[in-house]
């Protein structure tokens, strides 16, 4: 399984040297932090920054997960993918390539996100939960990048991935426990918080920065990114194009 | 190297490659046909991106659709679109496929393959800065760091000047010296003519003729050249429909 390093290598070098690329996903969930998280006024905690950070961490992960999936779509719209399926090498590599990527991108995201929010005085409980904490968004990313990937080895242009990105990310985001807490929700987002995947990960994580340990969130995030990649690695043993 | 046996794919209604019969042997084989003849579907399927819908083909001995691993451990492909990592250099390209084909000393191999391209100058250079015709060149490079036995090129002249084109096919023969089965695909008649051991045409997904150009263009009369053959078989869609471009043009005339 060694084409899984040789892929991902070839995707992140490829993203270093895009250098606005790099600067511009680093500064996008900083932005939300700090634009959002110290502006917001709000009723429910005086330390809104505290209640938020895990939410962004959480959301950063989701949007660059899910938009990871435009690396598929321009591998094959550019032909790479056909030259790489004519390859020995099993082809279901190439997704672990992609999601182990996406989701290293993902947790240096996070990285630059905990730096920032540390200093401006979000308290973080001890080491066990900052590495519980990269785990729960390591698992978060696998799923969505897998997800992704998927989406976009079934999609043929990039314009109707960008769509179907468009459609499932803002609503995903916004009917989860990201914004505020459960209590202080209308009934009806109550329910689609509930039962929306991003808030096991961003209850998992508020968890975690509040010192407890998540056994069942961390395990079921765990499980579906189990799922997903077996569901992946089905269609990229099948792939034809 | 190659048998096919009533090979046919179709995609809803249209049959783009119908009952396909052929054997390729240790030579450079032309596949040519106009636009849409099902040229790229054939090697498509080949290569094994493609199932076939019903029929069968070998390759090297082994099943496309069975043995499709052994197949691709076999063959190196060549797609028409130039997808070459323009934020890599072209040493790096070259050395992804040789660490995906898990070749054993991969750094001098890749430095060969570069040298034989005549692409050493420029190895360090990222991809963006390569004209049109190095970057097929450096598309040769990365198919040939595993030594295949068959190489299949998908319109390899497309788009190069005639010098890059002069180029390619330079190359292609000389591949062919140290025993490799060339498989392509052109629409540049006059080199396939002078290049190809045999060449077929096909159209609307059918075998119309096989053979070499020299006996093709014989039966067709002195002086012809493969471009006449391609006439004589492949009628446009204009001219079965009977237009008649003398006609036409007297009607324009007469306006």
């Amino acid at each position: 399984m060694k084409a899984v390093i040789y892929y991902f290598e070839r995707d992140l070098v490829k993203w270093l040297r895009g250098r606005i690329t790099v600067v511009s996903s680093l500064v996008m969930p900083a932005a939300w932090l700090i634009l959002v998280g110290l502006a917001l006024p709000t009723k429910f905690t005086d330390n809104y920054l505290q209640f938020i950070t895990p939410g962004i961490l959480v959301m950063t992960t989701l949007f660059s997960s899910l938009q990871g999936g435009s690396l598929m779509i321009f591998d094959k719209m550019l032909g790479f993918l056909n030259k790489f399926l004519a390859l020995p090498s099993p082809r279901e590599s190439m997704l672990y390539g992609k999601i182990l990527f996406i989701s290293v991108r993902g947790l240096l995201q996070a990285t630059v996100l905990l730096l920032i929010a540390s200093l401006l005085g979000v308290r973080i409980w001890n080491p066990v939960n900052i590495i519980l904490i990269y785990l729960t968004l390591f698992l978060f990313s696998v799923f969505f990048s897998a997800l992704s990937t998927m989406i976009g080895l079934y999609l043929s242009d990039h314009d109707s991935y960008a769509a179907v990105n468009g459609m499932i990310s803002m609503p995903l985001f916004f009917t989860s426990s990201a914004l505020m807490p459960y209590e202080v929700m209308p009934a009806w987002l109550r329910t689609m918080a509930r039962l929306n995947p991003v808030s096991y990960a961003i209850d998992s994580t508020r968890m975690l920065f509040e010192g407890g340990i998540p056994v069942y969130g961390i395990l079921g995030l765990a499980i579906g990114a189990g799922i997903m990649v077996l569901l992946g690695t089905y269609q990229f043993r099948k792939a034809v194009v | 190297m190659i048998e096919i046996r009533k090979l046919s794919r179709s995609f809803g209604n249209l049959l783009a490659v119908d009952n396909l019969d052929l054997d390729v042997g240790n030579e450079i084989f032309g596949l040519l046909g106009p636009n849409g003849a099902g040229k790229s579907t054939t090697v498509m399927m080949l290569t094994t991106l493609l199932k076939p819908s019903s029929g069968t083909a070998k390759v090297c001995g082994y099943d496309i659709v069975r043995d499709s691993k052994k197949v691709r451990s076999k063959i190196s492909y060549v797609p028409q679109d130039m997808a070459v990592d323009r934020k890599l250099t072209g040493r790096e390209n070259v050395l992804l496929y040789a660490k995906l084909y898990g070749i054993p000393n991969r750094n001098s191999k890749v430095e060969e393959v570069l040298k034989m391209m005549g692409l050493s100058d420029r190895a360090s250079d990222l991809v963006a800065t390569y004209s049109g015709g190095m970057r097929r060149r450096l598309e040769l490079a990365q198919a040939l760091v595993h030594e295949p036995e068959v190489l299949f090129l998908d319109e390899p002249t497309l788009g190069l000047d005639v010098n890059g084109r002069k180029k390619i096919w330079e190359h292609i023969r000389m591949l062919k010296a140290e025993g490799m089965t060339i498989f392509m695909t052109t629409h540049y008649l006059e080199e396939a003519e002078k290049y190809c051991n045999r060449v077929a045409i096909i159209d609307k997904g059918k075998m119309v003729v096989v053979g070499s150009p020299e006996n093709l263009t014989n039966s067709i009369g002195r002086e012809a050249s493969l471009n006449d053959v391609f006439f004589e078989n492949v009628k446009t869609p204009e001219e079965q429909a009977g237009f008649d471009a003398n006609k036409f043009r007297n009607l324009l005339r007469r306006r």
